[in-house]
């Protein structure tokens, strides 16, 4: 039974990817789960600096979700790359590293130096992130923004790059196109939607940022709507997240046309969750009758015509 | 090193109101933990939220490969584990993050408790008594019905100090006001370790420092993961050879801490302060 996916030249060993900012380092996991079991992780944002983040209370939880506004901590790049990355080269699973920038030049920046680093499978652009001032969803949320920074990583490495889309916008479909122009190799569909808890006793946002980004199960239909939108209107593959939590999950994003899909959220609710869901997949897989995971790709079909996509033509 | 399992509970002891003690399997756990260390759990093994919740570990038992947290169900996590019957299953991580350091040796160390942080203090009085230290424990809470497990430290043979706000058990008044007293009569080389709300954990930090004592806190912010990613439950640790204070994982790098270290909520770190004070030309 093959579970392998080629997603922009990387050959995954099986579908499932840890998502950025959900797994911290990897490291983190040493011992408690077998790293080598995931088709790759992706790592936390990185800066050229390291970063403090949003002050405290950082995250909230929700109906059947997670509110957080983080505000991207992190060690920068450099530490990452001399103290983390050796760590975690016995594993046999894709690293892929989450790029950040406040600007255009400091996302090619931070690619350079993930470029020369040995043990890095591709580069993920954070051009989604709701909880800095500066970048991030800026980036992610203006096509002519999205079109500069991807096409500023596309320049400054050769490994696949792989733009992680906001779905705070309108028409994720002319986001997904504006990135596939500027040289994406794939598309990460989504990153979390901006929203608001409030505290009705203290009249003040939960959140010391304010607003947050929620992710978990409550944002899944708009996370396989959103990525099935990108994967119709692109032809390079698209890597579904949005509220995983086991194989059926990840099944709709790949019905949806998702070559592989990336969890979230789960990680911290089940660090045993990988291996549980690919022991699903193989389930599902055998009772309908596959050998390959990629039959499943864009396997959805509409009993009428499909609804329109939402695509401006 | 600790271990992600599925764990049923073995017995259910309500504690009047909403406190339990609930006692599960996990033999990592159960070998391994030290006082303060505790685990991430949740009823039940689905992989939707709600998040697991940190509980500390009361006692352990390795013969049984069990160990028992004091729980106070008060929001959804904390009332489905309180549901919970035996044999029912959890999942759970653990054990986790750093523990209490014990004191050298000669020296007392008073264990201050507020409500249900008087839970790790059991399995720390157990390590102290083991170590040849002596232990005394303040528990302070609203009422008297908040002052649960207290022959714990009977069957020990550790004394207690009660005090509530409403004055329905032991001193009427804060816990730190029978601490402060207990020191001015002549407390020998005392450590103090603090567990309970954080006002209490900030009132026992600023009296460390007046009389400068060392003074250990288990922080008790919102956790996520335990392991050190979400990075929701950070507070910010100012270290003597630090300039400014860093965000820290209370997870992973505490939860028990310095108190010098802590910078908290409306002023610097006692640390800060103190190299301020230096700083200021008399």
């Amino acid at each position: 039974m093959n579970l392998a996916v080629d997603v922009a030249g990387l050959r995954l060993k099986n579908p499932l990817l840890a998502a950025s900012g959900t797994f911290g380092y990897g490291v983190e996991y040493e011992g408690i789960l077998d790293l080598s079991l995931l088709g790759g992780l992706v790592t936390k944002g990185l800066y050229l600096e390291p970063r403090d983040g949003c002050p405290t209370p950082r995250i909230a939880e929700t109906p059947s979700g997670l509110l957080n506004a983080i505000g991207l901590q992190g060690v920068g790049v450099r530490a990452f790359v001399k103290d983390v990355l050796p760590r975690l080269a016995p594993y046999d699973t894709a690293v892929v590293v989450n790029v950040c920038g406040d600007t255009v030049e400091e996302y090619a920046e931070v690619t350079r130096i993930v470029d020369d680093a040995p043990g890095v499978a591709a580069v993920e652009i954070n051009i989604s992130c709701p909880n800095v001032k500066v970048g991030g969803m800026a980036f992610g949320g203006d096509p002519g923004m999205t079109h500069a920074v991807v096409a500023a990583v596309r320049k400054a490495t050769r490994l696949p790059v792989i733009p992680k889309l906001s779905p705070n916008v309108a028409d994720i479909s002319v986001f997904a196109r504006v990135a596939e122009e500027a040289g994406a190799d794939a598309l990460s569909c989504i990153n979390t939607l901006l929203g608001l808890a409030i505290d009705v006793e203290a009249r003040r946002p939960r959140l010391a940022f304010g607003t947050g980004g929620l992710s978990g199960p409550a944002i899944r239909p708009i996370a396989v709507r959103m990525a099935w939108q990108a994967a119709r209107a692109v032809r390079i593959p698209v890597i579904g997240v949005g509220g995983i939590g086991c194989a059926a999950d990840a099944l709709e994003f790949m019905l949806a046309g998702c070559r592989a899909v990336q969890i979230g959220t789960a990680n911290f609710v089940d660090p045993g969750v990988y291996e549980r869901i690919l022991a699903e997949l193989r389930d599902y897989l055998h009772r309908h009758g596959l050998r390959d995971v990629n039959a499943v790709v864009g396997a959805l079909t509409f009993p009428d015509d499909p609804p329109p996509l939402g695509v401006r033509e | 090193m600790p271990a992600n399992r599925e764990v049923p509970l073995l017995a259910r002891a309500p504690q009047g109101g909403p406190y339990a003690l609930l006692t599960f399997r996990h033999p990592e756990v159960a070998h391994a933990a030290r006082a303060g260390q505790y685990v991430m759990i949740k009823a039940g093994t689905s992989p939707d939220l709600p998040l697991r919740r940190p509980f500390s570990v009361m006692t352990v038992d390795p013969a049984e490969e069990s160990f028992t947290i004091f729980l106070k169900a008060v929001g959804t996590g904390s009332r489905a584990l309180a549901d919970l019957r035996p044999g029912d299953r959890a999942s759970c991580l653990g054990p986790l993050g750093r523990p209490f350091t014990p004191p050298p040796e000669g020296s007392e160390a008073l264990l201050v408790a507020g409500g249900y942080g008087i839970a790790p203090f059991v399995i720390f009085s157990e390590e102290l008594l083991r170590l040849g230290r002596s232990a005394r424990v303040f528990y302070g809470g609203r009422t008297a019905g908040d002052l649960q497990v207290r022959s714990a430290f009977a069957d020990r043979g550790v004394p207690l100090v009660p005090a509530t706000e409403d004055g329905t058990l032991g001193h009427h008044g804060r816990v730190t006001q029978p601490l402060e007293a207990y020191l001015d009569a002549g407390a020998a080389s005392p450590a103090l370790y603090a567990c309970g709300p954080d006002a209490m954990l900030h009132a026992v930090a600023r009296l460390a420092a007046r009389r400068g004592l060392p003074a250990q806190v288990s922080l008790d912010p919102w956790m996520g993961c335990g392991l050190g990613t979400c990075l929701g439950c950070v507070v910010p640790i100012q270290r003597a050879e630090e300039a400014r204070p860093r965000y820290r994982c209370a997870c992973t790098e505490g939860p028990v801490f310095d108190a010098v270290t802590v910078v908290w909520a409306g002023e610097g770190s006692s640390l800060a302060r103190r190299r301020a004070l230096e700083e200021t030309p008399a």
